[in-house]
């Protein structure tokens, strides 16, 4: 139904059309006999190789900030290429984890954002740059982190 | 023994709804931690235009990696409201599961 057709029904029929997908869910899920499944598991491979990932770069992030004239590191952008590939492969062969598929993706497209900037930037490289590089990754790998996390609880928990 | 739609249907509701209160809250509170550092990111950016510490070109670049952290941010919130969703049903199903196995005599929920 066009969202312009739901705004004009009334709040009581709004709720019940809203409702339908969720009771198709439990009517299938009590036809089925068991329980509802929409979301891959924890995986620890995917956990320990992107804090791994993190911890790297961190690493190469830091020594760019206390010696801005540390010269572009090829060696490192090719490392962390093949363990995001070999995450990504990982990712896709497991069942309901096309959000982790999709999360990798992007953090590899921000790493090759990053490796040009670091390719191209004068030295001593602005601190700007790498502090706001190494933000956009961790908000990336915290995401990745805080949703793997809450598959690991079962249930959407935050970390205490 | 017959069963009572009203009474079974309020029981799911008190079983699923706290799941999906606490679901909606803990996603919230990551949403604006995460949204606030991009926001900061973003407006460093702009600063270090200004005051040309980093070009247009380097600017841009930094800026899609903030897209690309944002839309991280957001399929963990997609994550975070299906495993919320999930955990919701099955709780909905798991405190109904005696009542309705017990009044048609056979196991109907696993």
């Amino acid at each position: 139904m066009p969202r312009s057709s739901l705004t004009r029904l009334t709040p009581k029929l709004r709720l019940r059309v809203a409702a339908v997908p969720l009771s198709f869910i439990l009517m299938t899920a009590v036809l089925l006999g068991c329980h509802v499944k929409l979301i891959g598991d924890y995986d620890d491979a995917i956990d320990k190789g992107v804090t791994d990932l993190q911890q790297r770069s961190e690493l190469y992030f830091a020594k760019l900030q206390s010696s801005p004239n540390t010269p572009f590191d090829q060696d490192f952008y090719d490392d962390v290429n093949s363990r995001l590939a070999v995450l990504k492969t990982r990712a896709s062969s497991l069942p309901k984890n096309t959000i982790l598929v999709e999360q990798i993706s992007n953090l590899t497209s921000q790493f090759e954002k990053f490796e040009e900037l670091d390719k191209t930037a004068k030295r001593p490289i602005a601190a700007g740059i790498v502090k706001a590089g190494e933000s956009a990754i961790a908000v990336s790998v915290e995401s990745i982190l805080r949703l793997e996390l809450a598959l690991k609880r079962g249930i959407a928990t935050p970390p205490n | 023994m017959a069963l009572n739609v009203e009474a079974l249907a309020s029981q799911m509701l008190g079983a699923a709804l706290p799941i999906l209160k606490k679901g909606a809250d803990d996603a919230e509170a990551f949403a604006k931690t995460e949204f606030t550092k991009i926001a900061q990111t973003i407006v460093a950016i702009g600063e270090q235009v200004a005051a040309g510490q980093i070009n247009e070109k380097q600017a841009a670049l930094l800026l899609d990696m903030q897209t690309s952290a944002s839309r991280n941010v957001l399929l963990t919130l997609e994550g975070l409201a299906l495993l919320a969703v999930e955990a919701a049903i099955n709780a909905a199903l798991d405190v109904v599961k005696g009542a309705v196995n017990g009044a048609l005599g056979f196991a109907l929920i696993a």
